[in-house]
């Protein structure tokens, strides 16, 4: 069987197998996103050596048959959200705090994955809505599993995610009436910067933008993302956000015609700089730990609009790499952000920032993989974080005409820097005596730990990565 | 070819990481422990350090490097340059455990404050042996985050505020920095540093050539010029050029031995040794010129020298007073740098360390007064000299050194700035220096003559923390005078020995040499 497919299907068959028999699921759910992050890692390395392939389910030629396409981009998105999804289990299995043990959230993050794994490897219009609206499901129920105070964030979340797919939808039938195809590779060639084009592109975008919560349609993404349990907060906002943000990128640089994309352009990079600014803000003012982490979570998708933006507007190819190391550094360092927030508010009794005061002492460990998660985010050097704002910052600053969107970057990581330091600066503080029920658990912590020391780790190899990334077609 | 020359760099920057990293592990009362790993590590890095010495006076290159970005690898170089910082802060590292150590004794969480401080020493020799600007701004950055524990470790109000102002400060300059890193990169990608400078040699095409295409060369000229202006406001910022010098002053709420190292050895440092490289490593004097930048940088530090000054005078805290005093002294290098002679040069380059042995002489005795006696203010010094002889002594020579009084360090700096502001015909500099060296001596010599001559109170406060003391050298713990002690000595040597092929002098000639070789 072809290791993306295999891949694909692992959590896929965990998820069903687990609905008949629930004994032991962590351990199936575990061992399964192990196995599915092998496939990824082997069909990454089919596609290194053999190039892109299309894979054709039941044997119909296009245009009628559902295609899987196999690229190099995708299988390392398989790989990723096998990696998150494992990282996260491994937390989720062991940690009290978690909310998770023996609840439906193992099969849930079971069908999570495999839809995010079907969404890479998609490329039909009418099939990534299907996908999407099987993630949005998944991610509402996610949510509601925090108890009943989460149910209105999930209701919220439940009401926009629907009427972000119907918007898509719209547009979709739009194109299909024009064009009579649903497959992004053969409306590549034939999209022209129509009335009808830009309307149904116009939808979709919007659509895609409330479903990724890119700003200004981002306010249902910290009640969800904060009320959320810890398990479920980090894999959201590492991985569910990034599909929606995967179709937005296939539609514009792949599908849309490149003058309708110029135009698009500076619009998206403007929201992505909005982003950066606003939610910064929004996150050095919430009194909630959580909510700080979702805020930043909004920031930082911002850097992957201002790419893509630029995308658009230049055609640089380098802005490729730059947007999907953002994803991927973000996700490394999000999901040990979150883990961490969660943890320390477990451990500490208190969901308000003002309860970190002294977490160097109380919750080291969790505390410093806060700290270094935040170092990536700012974009310190050397971790992932750095490498992506350094391959962004490159084509922004050759032509003098640029300069200003770099600005909007320094911005960004000013405002970054403010959210992660207020925190960090209120963990050096003295800590107050520890509450009674006061147990912190090392062993969580440190698994709380691991995927921020992953996204430094990601330095290590950080030319070959960038230079991998920047051979590879888009 | 020797093949253990890439390991030296390394083994440089290990020798405190490690023990740092084992450090944080440590129960707070494995105080045995942690000493010997303080200890052992600040001897190992000396020894390393010296070899290199060695290494670096007869030819031998010092390489070390990780793939880490395209076209910026990851390099660590022992260079001339590099070692005059890096033996600087190994010397003064050893010093400064020592002092903490006596200094912190039994006060809380200091595992955490020993794992930090290791921390920030191997990121300022990182950063002394950094090869490429990339690997200078990996460092660069990592100190910022090293030493922001240090400035809050008290937990105090007055310390968190100051941290959270360090914070301000240091993590815009480090974000500017990136940019102008960045945006050299885009002209001109990140090549080793090279004496005389790599842009020197290059024409608009990132060729090394002599040809330049004229039509080109004017964009060329502006991007140059923004970049310097970037790379320079980001590292203005930990070397206190005015007006970016606002979070040192507050820094000083820190504790005695902090504050001796980031005045002293790390971050003010940092920032001045980083303008060093830029200015001869990066652009070259000849860029430099061409570009009409060293001109508004030599402004720039006369206003910050003079400015130091005069704040330095105000003040009526001690500490405070030494602060600014920085300010204004670490401008020194900062105008030697500008003057862009080789004199001046060589003036600048032992200034770096003579400042460092004098600063951190001063921070020392700032620290033995407010804690054997709880002198924080000038008007507490009155007849101290004869309650604390040795401390004081300590303290007059480097007081004495920063004022440029012959032959302590701080002259011989003065001095070869003097000649190289002639020799490069800027006499008015000479003005300045008169005038920074009677503004130092007035706000200097009064605390001397209060130490020594003024009348001491009636009875000294009981001395709480070490009640039985050695009858000699009973002043205070002797973990806190031998250090104040031994770099006192030092800058009286450093100025005295000055003649000498081992002096921070003659191996800042033997830099310039190679910098200003055509």
């Amino acid at each position: 069987m072809n290791p993306a497919l295999l891949s694909l299907l692992t959590p896929l068959a965990t998820a069903i197998l687990m609905l008949l028999c629930r004994s032991r699921a962590a351990v199936w759910t575990i061992a399964a996103s192990l196995l599915s992050l092998v496939a990824a890692i082997a069909a990454l390395y089919q596609v290194t050596t053999d190039g892109s392939q299309l894979i054709h389910l039941g044997g119909w030629e296009s245009p009628l048959a559902i295609r899987f396409r196999v690229t190099a981009l995708s299988a390392l998105l398989l790989a990723f959200t096998a990696l998150i999804h494992l990282l996260v289990g491994l937390y989720a299995a062991r940690s009290r705090h978690s909310q998770t043990r023996n609840t439906d959230y193992w099969p849930l993050s079971c069908f999570l994955h495999a839809s995010l794994a079907s969404l890479w490897l998609s490329t039909d219009l009418f099939n990534w809505y299907v996908i999407l609206e099987l993630l949005g499901l998944t991610a509402v129920a996610l949510v509601s599993l925090a108890g009943t105070k989460a149910h209105r964030a999930a209701f919220n979340y439940l009401l926009l995610s629907l009427a972000a797919s119907l918007c898509y939808l719209l547009g979709v039938a739009l194109l299909y009436g024009r064009y009579g195809v649903l497959d992004s590779l053969l409306l590549a060639d034939m999209l022209e910067a129509d009335h009808t084009t830009r309307t149904a592109l116009l939808v979709i975008t919007l659509g895609l933008m409330l479903k990724a919560a890119l700003w200004p349609l981002h306010l249902w993404l910290p009640p969800a993302h904060a009320g959320a349990p810890t398990a479920v907060s980090a894999l959201l906002s590492a991985l569910v956000v990034k599909g929606p943000l995967f179709v937005l990128w296939m539609l514009w640089s792949q599908v849309a015609p490149v003058e309708l994309g110029r135009q698009a352009g500076p619009a998206m990079a403007a929201a992505g700089v909005a982003a950066l600014v606003s939610a910064g803000w929004s996150a050095c003012r919430t009194p909630h730990i959580k909510t700080l982490v979702a805020y930043s979570t909004v920031a930082q998708l911002g850097y992957a609009l201002l790419a893509l933006g630029m995308l658009l507007r230049w055609g640089v190819r380098e802005l490729h790499v730059a947007l999907w190391l953002f994803v991927f550094a973000h996700g490394l360092a999000k999901a040990s952000m979150f883990l961490a927030a969660g943890e320390m508010q477990s451990t500490l009794g208190s969901k308000k920032v003002s309860a970190l005061r002294g977490a160097t002492q109380t919750v080291p460990v969790a505390m410093f993989a806060f700290a270094v998660a935040g170092g990536s985010l700012i974009g310190l050097p050397p971790s992932g974080g750095f490498l992506a704002k350094w391959v962004l910052l490159q084509p922004l600053l050759l032509e003098p005409s640029h300069w200003p969107w770099a600005l909007g970057v320094l911005l960004g990581t000013l405002a970054s820097a403010a959210y992660v330091f207020r925190v960090i600066a209120l963990s050096f503080d003295r800590a107050p005596p520890p509450r009674p029920d006061y147990n912190p658990d090392p062993v969580a912590q440190w698994l709380t730990l691991l995927p921020a020391l992953l996204v430094w780790g990601m330095a290590l190899g950080g030319e070959t990565l960038i230079l991998w990334m920047s051979g590879v077609a888009y | 070819m020797v093949s253990w020359t890439w390991l030296l760099p390394l083994a440089i920057i290990l020798s405190s990481l490690i023990p740092g990293l084992l450090i944080f592990s440590l129960k707070e009362r494995q105080e045995k422990l942690r000493t010997f790993l303080n200890l052992t590590g600040a001897l190992v890095k000396m020894a390393l350090v010296g070899v290199m010495l060695y290494g670096v006076s007869n030819g031998v290159e010092f390489r070390f490097s990780l793939p880490f970005l395209p076209g910026g690898g990851l390099l660590l170089k022992g260079d001339a340059l590099s070692l005059q910082f890096v033996s600087l802060s190994s010397v003064l590292w050893l010093a400064t455990t020592v002092y903490a150590i006596g200094y912190l004794e039994d006060s809380p969480l200091r595992s955490r404050f020993f794992g930090y401080f290791s921390l920030c020493v191997s990121a300022t020799v990182g950063l002394a042996l950094a090869g490429n600007l990339v690997t200078f701004l990996l460092f660069y950055e990592l100190l910022t985050l090293a030493t922001f524990p240090l400035v809050v470790h008290r937990g105090t109000k007055a310390a968190l505020r100051a941290g959270r102002v360090y914070l301000v400060y240091t993590l815009a300059g480090g974000a500017v920095l990136l940019m102008g890193v960045v945006l050299l990169h885009t002209e001109a990608g990140t090549p080793d540093f090279v004496p005389g400078g790599y842009l020197s040699g290059m024409d608009s095409e990132g060729n090394f050539s002599s040809t330049v295409i004229s039509g080109l060369a004017g964009e060329r000229d502006f991007t140059l010029t923004v970049a310097f202006v970037l790379l320079v406001a980001g590292l203005g910022v930990k070397a206190a050029l005015i007006p970016l010098h606002g979070w040192l002053p507050q820094a000083m709420v820190a504790p005695a031995p902090v504050s001796a190292l980031l005045h002293a050895v790390a971050v003010v440092k940092a920032g001045v040794f980083g303008l060093v490289r830029v200015v001869y490593d990066v652009y070259g004097i000849e860029s430099v010129r061409e570009l009409h930048l060293n001109q508004p940088l030599l402004w720039l530090a006369a206003a910050t020298i003079i400015y130091g000054s005069v704040r330095a005078l105000e003040q009526r805290e001690l500490k405070k007073r030494l602060a600014y005093s920085t300010v204004s002294q670490v401008s020194y290098i900062a105008l030697g740098v500008a003057l862009a002679g080789p004199l001046a040069a060589t003036g600048a380059l032992a200034h770096l360390v003579h400042q460092g042995l004098m600063k951190v002489t001063l921070f020392y005795c700032a620290g033995n007064f407010a804690e054997t006696l709880g002198v924080h203010r000038i008007e507490g010094m009155n007849g101290i000299g004869r309650r604390m002889p040795l401390t004081m002594a300590a303290f007059t020579l480097g007081a004495l050194g920063m004022i440029g009084v012959p032959p302590l360090a701080g002259f011989i700096s003065k001095w070869y700035l003097g000649l190289g502001a002639l020799e490069v015909g800027q006499d008015w500099v000479l003005l300045i220096l008169v005038a920074s060296a009677l503004l130092n001596a007035a706000y200097f010599l009064p605390l001397i003559y209060r130490g020594w001559f003024a009348a001491p109170p009636d009875e000294w406060p009981e001395d709480k923390r070490w009640p039985a003391l050695h009858p000699l050298l009973g002043e205070t713990h002797w973990m806190l005078l031998l250090p104040a002690l031994f770099t006192a000595v030092l800058s009286l040597l450093a100025g005295l020995l000055a003649g000498l092929d081992i002096s921070p002098l003659a191996w800042g000639q033997l830099i310039v040499e190679r910098e200003f070789a055509p």
